[in-house]
């Protein structure tokens, strides 16, 4: 690894680790969450890390040949790879005696609700022991802002334009997850950064596979101020859109963070993807909202009693 | 050369170069880091750290560094926030007790729940701050003696000032013991005397001669002083009532209300009957009643405007109502009703609110025919005060700083200064503390021969809007100890006893800290781009890097983080 100066010796907010294991002059658009929520994972995860990247922003974020953002061996790999390329890696280190190393498969939205989604989901049914991160931005961002199917309801994407809005609801990806009944999900924000850590720092003291669902502001592809990332991303938790949770062998759900439950317009109405939304779509995403809520609230309750 | 050697020898900032294919490694690796982009040359907007003004601060008359000395009560460090507020103000023990908080009315955080409690921060400061030893008397730079007349908070304050610079300073008090309206017009139960002594013990400490019982134009001449000293500074005070012009205003049974505090407050017995009337709505009239009320009388204040335009601290006048002072809002005497050159009682007429007058509150006007009697046993007037010049040659009239009067001038070869309400007519503590260190600064100047200093910009002042709500939630603020209404109103014992230390930093946590970095993190933790590091209290941030993205600004609680456009 390359010596460089670290650039915070103590810990931040007096609890984030010290380690700055991404380099500046990385090629992330001006305010990216995903290159904030990088920042953060690796703090967490520490240097004995290989990042394990299908085709997404991150591709690009990390610099082209021969250069790259990250301090940790970083293998880039085919778009659907993602998740059996980082088991393969497990597998090579384990045999190696190198075990201790851990693998991050690090896919966006599109490698894993879409098109990794498959690979995933054989790698968590062996239960290989990587850590998949979601950094999740609700499109295609950096190809030119496509729709996934991790883009909400009625958002605008160059593929469902304002008058042809996105009519399928966000697919429900922890759900899908906890359905394997991998031993951790989780769900984090750049917004709070030590929930995140935490999150990190428990997936990587479990064996087997761990999946963690990153909320991802975008600028660009959400038509939002580059200065409104974080506080997207808090809205977002805030407005119980996102909210943060996690999962235990599929069974035990817990919320981590008690939203004040803002309405939902507080987020959308920072957002131009949203910009064409009528009070009656506001008011329909709103009731889907709470109900959604419902159900995670029931789900937490039953594990709980 | 292999690529391995050849990764070693790299600077994690160059950019990788190969002079021929063959150069290049068999497959794509990685042989320098992001840094060799200097993504800088993005950025159209430059985030700059740029402290501002918190409201509190300039709202302070004497320029206290509020969010200053919160931040040290926040990390439990007292004595250093006690110092902190001695650069300002001689006495924050006092003044954390009866100053009229202009700071608190413009805090920011009363939009989001209640103002701070500065002055019971200031309270904790000065009390607990104070460490017990005395001050370290500074060493004596100059030469020139200066002679301050009055010792009053203004005096006082001058006093101070001047002996930290390093002169000789000597109070003149024609009362028996110094503090002027500080001893006599605030009664013990709002400022306990013991307070009063420990601060003025520490001016001692600094060196400052007191004087007292010499009352200057009676025991000793204005021109006398001149003989033994450079300068003279004026601060003599308002000790003198406005009088009312009241038919049979001169009966026995009729009082004046500063009189009145200054007899009970040296400890003499006044006698006073049971029905007792208090003119005036300052906070002379809440003190003179409230004095009344603990000396065994039931005094109704009556005050010819309603409670909405009463110049009185409005604590002063909740305490009032709880206590059972009575008011009459909307009325004024017109007549002392006396037999036998004893007070019987008053007439008084009902008064309504007019067009608004020079002072901007709205004037009263008597109604007609709405005369009404009150029987009394004593009549206070506390309807304002005015400073007693007849020391002075006829028709001198004083305002703040040097004193240019021809007459003064003609009379006396010393430079002559006033400061206080004598001078300025501003009636409170704080900022008679405030015009006597503008008096001391002055006197310097011109002992010293300094120009007038440039006139400070119109400095940055952090509004509301600028606050990142995302990071406080409303939460009371503190309510310090206090005796309740049958503990206190047959006594003068203090009624505020104060935040304990784990209280004040309770509420020193709800201080926004407007404009004014409290390490608070969130900048460099939010940086997408890692550009900015920390050094100690500072941040830095790495223009090399730095894409201008805004996040540090928009997350920065309490606006420090300015984005400055980019010159093309």
């Amino acid at each position: 690894m390359i010596e460089i100066k670290q650039s915070s010796p103590y810990p931040l907010r007096g609890v984030l680790p010290t380690d700055e294991l991404m380099l500046s002059g990385h090629l992330a658009c001006q305010g990216c969450g995903a290159a904030l929520v990088m920042r953060y994972a690796l703090k967490a995860l520490g240097e004995r890390t290989i990042a394990v990247i299908p085709a997404c922003c991150w591709t690009i974020i990390a610099g082209a040949f021969p250069y790259s953002a990250l301090r940790v061996p970083l293998f880039h790999t085919a778009f659907e790879t993602a998740a059996s390329a980082a088991a393969g890696i497990k597998a090579g280190l384990e045999v190696l005696g190198k075990g201790d190393i851990t693998v991050l498969a690090w896919a966006g939205d599109g490698g894993t609700f879409d098109i990794g989604l498959q690979a995933l989901s054989g790698a968590a049914e062996r239960n290989d022991d990587i850590i998949y991160v979601c950094y999740d931005n609700e499109a295609y961002m950096n190809t030119g802002i496509q729709r996934s199917s991790a883009t909400p309801w009625r958002a605008w994407t160059t593929t469902t334009p304002t008058r042809h809005p996105k009519d399928e609801p966000k697919k429900d990806m922890m759900a899908i997850m906890a359905a394997h009944r991998i031993p951790y999900a989780a769900t984090a924000s750049p917004a709070y950064p030590e929930d995140l850590v935490r999150k990190m720092q428990k997936a990587k003291a479990i064996r087997g596979t761990k999946f963690i669902h990153i909320i991802s502001p975008c600028p660009p592809g959400w038509k939002s101020a580059s200065e409104l990332s974080v506080k997207l991303a808090r809205l977002a938790v805030q407005t119980k859109i996102f909210p943060l949770y996690e999962v235990e062998n599929g069974l035990k759900w817990r919320i981590t963070l008690e939203p004040k439950g803002l309405p939902v317009e507080e987020y959308l109405k920072l957002q131009g993807r949203f910009r064409h939304l009528s009070p009656e779509e506001i008011r329909k995403i709103q009731e889907t909202v709470d109900a959604e809520w419902a159900r995670l609230v029931a789900k937490a309750k039953a594990e709980a009693s | 050369m292999s690529t391995k050697a050849k990764a070693k020898e790299l600077a994690p900032d160059r950019v990788v170069a190969f002079a021929s294919e063959r150069e290049m490694p068999p497959l794509a690796v990685s042989l320098g880091t992001s840094l060799a982009n200097k993504t800088g040359s993005w950025r159209y907007l430059r985030p700059v750290y740029e402290e501002k003004e918190p409201p509190c601060n300039h709202a302070c008359p004497a320029g206290n560094d509020i969010r200053g000395f919160i931040a040290l009560i926040l990390k439990g460090k007292l004595a250093e926030a006690r110092e902190l507020l001695c650069e300002t103000n001689p006495f924050p023990a006092i003044t954390g007790r009866v100053c009229h908080h202009p700071c608190e009315l413009e805090c920011n955080r009363q939009k989001l729940d209640e103002p701070l409690s500065i002055r019971a921060l200031e309270r904790l400061a000065g009390d607990e701050g104070y460490n017990g030893k005395g001050l370290r008397p500074p060493r004596r730079r100059h030469k020139e003696r200066i002679a301050i007349v009055g010792s009053g908070p203004a005096g006082l304050s001058c006093a101070y000032f001047l002996a930290r610079k390093g002169y000789q300073v000597a109070i003149f008090e024609a009362e028996r013991k110094p503090g002027g309206m500080l001893r006599w017009g605030i009664p013990e139960y709002r400022l306990p005397k013991a307070v009063l002594e420990r601060e003025l013990a520490l001016l001692r400490d600094l060196g400052i001669e007191f004087k007292a019982g010499l009352r200057v134009g009676q025991d000793l001449r204005l021109e006398e002083l001149q003989a033994g000293y450079d300068t003279i500074f004026l601060a003599v005070g308002a000790t003198a009532g406005v009088e009312l012009e009241l038919p049979g205003g001169e009966a026995a049974g009729v009082l004046h209300g500063l009189e009145f505090l200054k007899r009970v407050n040296f400890g003499e017995r006044v006698e006073l009957g049971e029905r007792v009337a208090v003119i005036g709505g300052g906070n002379t009239a809440m003190d003179a009643a409230r004095v009344a009320l603990r000396l065994g009388a039931k005094p109704v204040v009556v005050y010819r405007r309603t409670r909405a335009e009463m110049p009185a601290i409005p604590e002063e006048v909740e305490a009032a109502l709880e206590e059972g002072v009575e008011f009459t809002f909307l009325a004024a005497p017109i007549e002392v009703l006396t037999a036998n050159g004893q007070l019987k009682g008053a007439r008084f007429i009902k008064m309504e609110l007019g067009p608004p007058d020079e002072t901007g509150r709205r004037r009263p006007m008597p109604i007609k025919g709405s005369e009404f009697k009150l029987e009394l046993d004593n009549l206070i007037l506390a309807v304002g005060e005015r400073p007693d010049l007849s020391f002075l040659p006829e028709g001198v009239k004083l305002r703040e700083g040097r004193v240019n009067d021809p007459v003064l001038v003609e009379a006396l070869r010393a430079p002559i200064f006033a400061g206080g309400d004598a001078a300025t007519g501003a009636g409170t503590v704080v900022e008679a503390i405030a015009s006597g260190r503008r008096g001391a600064e002055a006197i310097d100047r011109h002992l010293r021969g300094l120009p007038e200093p440039e006139p400070e910009r119109e400095p940055v002042l952090v509004p509301f809007e600028r606050i990142n709500l995302d990071y406080f939630e409303p939460r009371p603020r503190a309510q310090g100890r206090a005796l309740a209404v049958p503990e206190r109103v047959t006594n003068f014992e203090e009624i505020e006893l104060g935040l304990s230390l784990e209280q004040g930093q309770l509420e020193a946590e709800r201080c926004f800290s407007c404009g004014g970095c409290n390490q608070c993190d969130n900048c460099i933790t939010y940086c997408p781009d890692v550009a900015i590091s920390r050094h100690d209290d500072q941040y830095e941030v790495d223009y090399d890097y730095c894409k201008g993205c805004g996040i540090c600004a928009q997350e920065c609680p309490r606006w420090v983080i300015s984005l400055v456009e980019e010159e093309k």
